[in-house]
């Protein structure tokens, strides 16, 4: 899966952080809301389920912590899911989530994989998020 | 057994899906139950300090919505791939309108379906693509 022309590895800052491992699960009552706020059937699991997942407090940690390293504020700039088997109500799965700067321009992609506990691959998604430095904000900005 | 429909051809469109406007009420609802609850998409007065006269609509909102629309018009095939760059800012109040277009299509690598989201401007708010299979051959149902 790819977004884009591949920007070079940003070598002047910051080791990336380690890869954030966790067993998610597929909630029917979550999937069945975010389904109706997207216009979907509340019977089935959307495409963009997982971008639930990465709204969970050890991935939005990471990516605050590097957004007030570089003092900036993250802009999500692209999104892409891809899978090899559908996403099922009530369903567990394994979810490593992997951080990695960009520096030209300056961006941080989210690479996450999903497989099930024992393994198989499930799906993937990537989400870029171009790192706006507060500098360039309109005076008070974000 | 039913036979399998034929596969749309390149260059066939897309019924047109308009959706929104999104009210404040509505944008609120979507920071609750997705999670992102970035204040830019929520607080007028953040949003007019980066030079928005309102705040704009989350992308991923706008996005996952071309899912339905898919399922709408071929829901035979499963969605297996959906990815798409935002372009610019859909503001709250805008109505927004989804297009697609076929580009190619075979069994052996599915449906490329170009996609677009188009605001209150004359230039996209999302480009955006996706991959569509038969069932047989896997993706997201």
């Amino acid at each position: 899966m790819t977004a884009g022309p591949a920007a070079a590895p940003l070598a002047e800052t910051p080791r990336d952080p380690a890869p954030i491992a966790m067993r998610v699960a597929v909630d029917a009552r979550r999937a069945a809301d975010f389904a109706r706020e997207i216009g979907a059937d509340p019977h089935t699991v959307s495409l963009a389920y997982p971008a639930l997942w990465l709204t969970e407090p050890a991935v939005r940690a990471a990516v605050t912590r590097i957004c007030e390293e570089a003092d900036a504020v993250p802009v999500h700039e692209a999104q892409r899911f891809a899978y090899d088997k559908p996403l099922a109500i009530g369903a567990v799965y394994d979810l490593v989530v992997t951080l990695r700067r960009e520096a030209k321009p300056p961006r941080l992609v989210l690479e996450a994989s999903l497989t099930t506990p024992e393994g198989a691959p499930v799906g993937r998604c990537e989400t870029v998020l171009r790192i706006v430095p507060r500098a360039g904000l309109p005076k008070g900005g974000a | 057994m039913t036979a399998l429909r034929p596969l749309p051809e390149a260059g066939e469109r897309l019924p047109p899906l308009e959706i929104g406007p999104f009210d404040a009420a509505a944008l609120i609802r979507y920071a609750q139950v997705s999670g992102d609850d970035n204040p830019l998409h929520l607080d007028d007065a953040l949003a007019a300090r980066i030079g928005f006269p309102a705040p704009p609509v989350h992308g991923m909102k706008l996005l996952a919505a071309f899912e339905p629309m898919l399922r709408a018009w071929r829901g035979d095939l499963v969605v297996a791939q959906l990815g798409g760059t935002f372009v610019q800012p859909v503001l709250r109040g805008d109505k927004v309108t989804l297009t697609g277009r076929v580009l190619r299509a075979s069994p052996e690598e599915g449906v490329f379906v170009r996609l677009y989201a188009h605001g209150s401007s004359r230039a996209p708010a999302i480009m955006a693509d996706a991959t569509l299979r038969q069932p047989s051959s896997g993706g997201n149902g």
